[in-house]
């Protein structure tokens, strides 16, 4: 497994969010987390990425212990976060944007030559790389931000709602670079509130209730769940 | 008339480059670590201790007296945040944090004038100028000491501004100003960076003091007025803008200087607060400030 978690409880100040939670990601998978608002989804994409710093438990990394590790000391083993939203630096340009996605890398050469990778892949990203980031539409800066994650070859994606706030042409534009990456080998757990998108997307999901796991499974295997279809799907896979 | 508004005019832009040194310092700190750092004039004071030690008495060259007393209040700078707010900010966790920010370092202040105090004492200290001489301009002249201070001032901010802009931990302590979150988000260590831009901040008002020392006699409140001033300086340029507190330091000395020709000089100082006042009554943000900030 390339992301262990046994077992987390997480929280912020005394208030445990996270009560209790394991799951797995598999080199090359991708792992989508779904359930209610309040579940402690985003808390543990934090948890993991070091933003917070679980009150016990175990979250393993290729079975190396990243509990206690900041979010710079866990981006410097190949991990990328992309936030919800507003995970850019709008008044900054997309280039400074890209070159501050390579800050952990140090390397200068290596990390323009990232930048190109990047560019041939978002050639639009070239073409406007003076103009400022908050300047991008809600896609293209999803898009922007996904963009940055990748000068530092991750081996794992974290990604907060990735279709959060998007009309459905961004949504699917998303997706398809998520896709196209995670055929290249990049490992993906992602954080959902659209269920349809994920169950489309993902190799296995997790759904979290009140902190705690209440489903693991396929997509398939989730779809014959009458329970957790009802409660997490309504009238949409009914 | 237009000769002394000339004249005014020039002084007004020598003094506009002390309070930018001095304020895009303030400014620096408040934008990365949202700390209003009230202890900033006792960095200047100690600029000005700093070049005294050096150039009177161990007889150095101002240059030297110079880069002593910005290495030196930048190394006593970088201790400030691992030493002082760090620990608080752990200790209080999520809470509100700004009202006891300021207290803290109402504290630091106190206590760095009371260490000056008993260090060099309640006299005023001499500094001599570091160049001698005045320029002649026809219809006036200005002292190659304001002419230094006016360059070595104008260098320092090009120097800041360039790296801000284009070295890696330069655009790392914009990036965590901007946004702390993503600024983790790309690996960005926020307590590294915390301390680097507060050393940067207070060796900026530490080399401010070193400059005007030959201007003013060196004493441990020297910098408290230039606080106070900094402080209108910062909201009106907008809160945290380096930019801003570029042009409203400017803005401010030019208007302080050339209102002794329509109005008495012991009112000199009340303009920065008058214009500071008006500002936040029509413009709360400051002039390059966002709404939001």
């Amino acid at each position: 497994m390339i992301l262990e978690v046994n077992d987390v409880r997480a929280g912020y100040d005394r208030l445990e969010i996270l009560q209790g939670v394991s799951l797995s990601v598999a080199p090359g998978q991708i792992v989508g987390i779904i359930g209610p608002n309040g579940a402690g989804k985003s808390t543990l994409l934090k948890s993991i990425f070091g933003y917070i710093r679980p009150f016990s438990g175990r979250i393993a990394l290729r079975g190396e212990i990243l509990n206690g590790c900041r979010p710079d000391q866990v981006m410097r083993r190949r991990v990328g976060f992309v936030a919800q939203a507003g995970g850019l630096f709008a008044e900054m340009t997309i280039e400074e944007n890209l070159l501050l996605g390579g800050y952990s890398v140090g390397d200068t050469g290596t990390v323009r030559g990232a930048i190109r990778e990047v560019y041939d892949r978002f050639p639009l990203f070239r073409e406007r790389r003076r103009q400022l980031a908050g300047s991008l539409s809600g896609g293209e800066q999803r898009l922007l931000a996904i963009a940055r994650s990748l000068i530092i070859k991750p081996e794992l994606l974290l990604l907060d709602e990735p279709s959060a706030a998007l009309a459905p042409r961004f949504i699917d534009e998303v997706y398809e670079t998520l896709r196209k990456l995670n055929a290249q080998g990049i490992a993906m757990l992602v954080v959902e509130q659209n269920t349809g998108v994920i169950l489309d997307t993902a190799d296995r999901v997790f759904v979290l209730e009140m902190g705690t796991n209440a489903f693991d499974g396929t997509p398939a295997e989730l779809l014959a769940d009458d329970r957790i279809r009802r409660l997490y799907l309504g009238s949409e896979a009914a | 008339m237009l000769e002394s508004i000339v004249e005014f005019l020039i002084l007004g832009i020598v003094l506009g480059g002390i309070y930018a040194l001095f304020s895009t310092g303030l400014t620096l700190i408040f934008g990365v670590l949202d700390v209003i750092n009230v202890a900033h004039g006792e960095f200047f004071a100690i600029g000005g201790y700093i070049v005294f030690a050096t150039v009177v008495l161990l007889h150095l060259s101002p240059a030297l007296g110079l880069l002593a007393a910005t290495t030196g209040s930048f190394l006593l700078g970088l201790a400030v945040y691992p030493l002082l707010i760090a620990p608080l900010k752990r200790r209080l966790g999520r809470r509100p944090q700004g009202p006891l920010f300021l207290v803290l370092t109402l504290g630091l202040s106190t206590f760095l004038q009371s260490t000056l105090l008993a260090i060099g004492g309640g006299d005023y200290l001499r500094v001599p100028p570091f160049a001698r001489g005045m320029l002649d301009l026809g219809f006036t002249a200005v002292s190659y000491q304001r002419l230094l201070i006016l360059a070595v001032a104008t260098l320092a901010l090009v120097a800041l501004f360039t790296f801000l802009h284009f070295h890696r931990q330069g655009m790392a302590i914009r990036a965590v100003a901007l946004n702390p979150d993503a600024a983790q988000a790309v690996g960005i260590n926020l307590g590294m960076i915390f301390t680097l831009a507060l050393a940067l901040g207070v060796a900026l008002a530490g080399m401010a003091g070193a400059l005007m020392a030959p201007l003013f006699n060196v004493y441990p409140a020297v910098g408290f007025a230039f606080t106070i001033k900094a402080f209108a300086i910062t909201i009106l340029g907008g809160l945290g803008n380096l930019a801003g507190a570029l042009l409203a330091s400017f803005v401010i000395a030019i208007v302080e200087t050339l209102s002794v020709l329509v109005i008495p000089s012991q009112w000199q100082n009340v303009i920065a607060f008058a214009i500071m006042i008006l500002i936040l009554l029509i413009r709360p943000q400051g002039l390059l400030g966002r709404a939001d900030r």
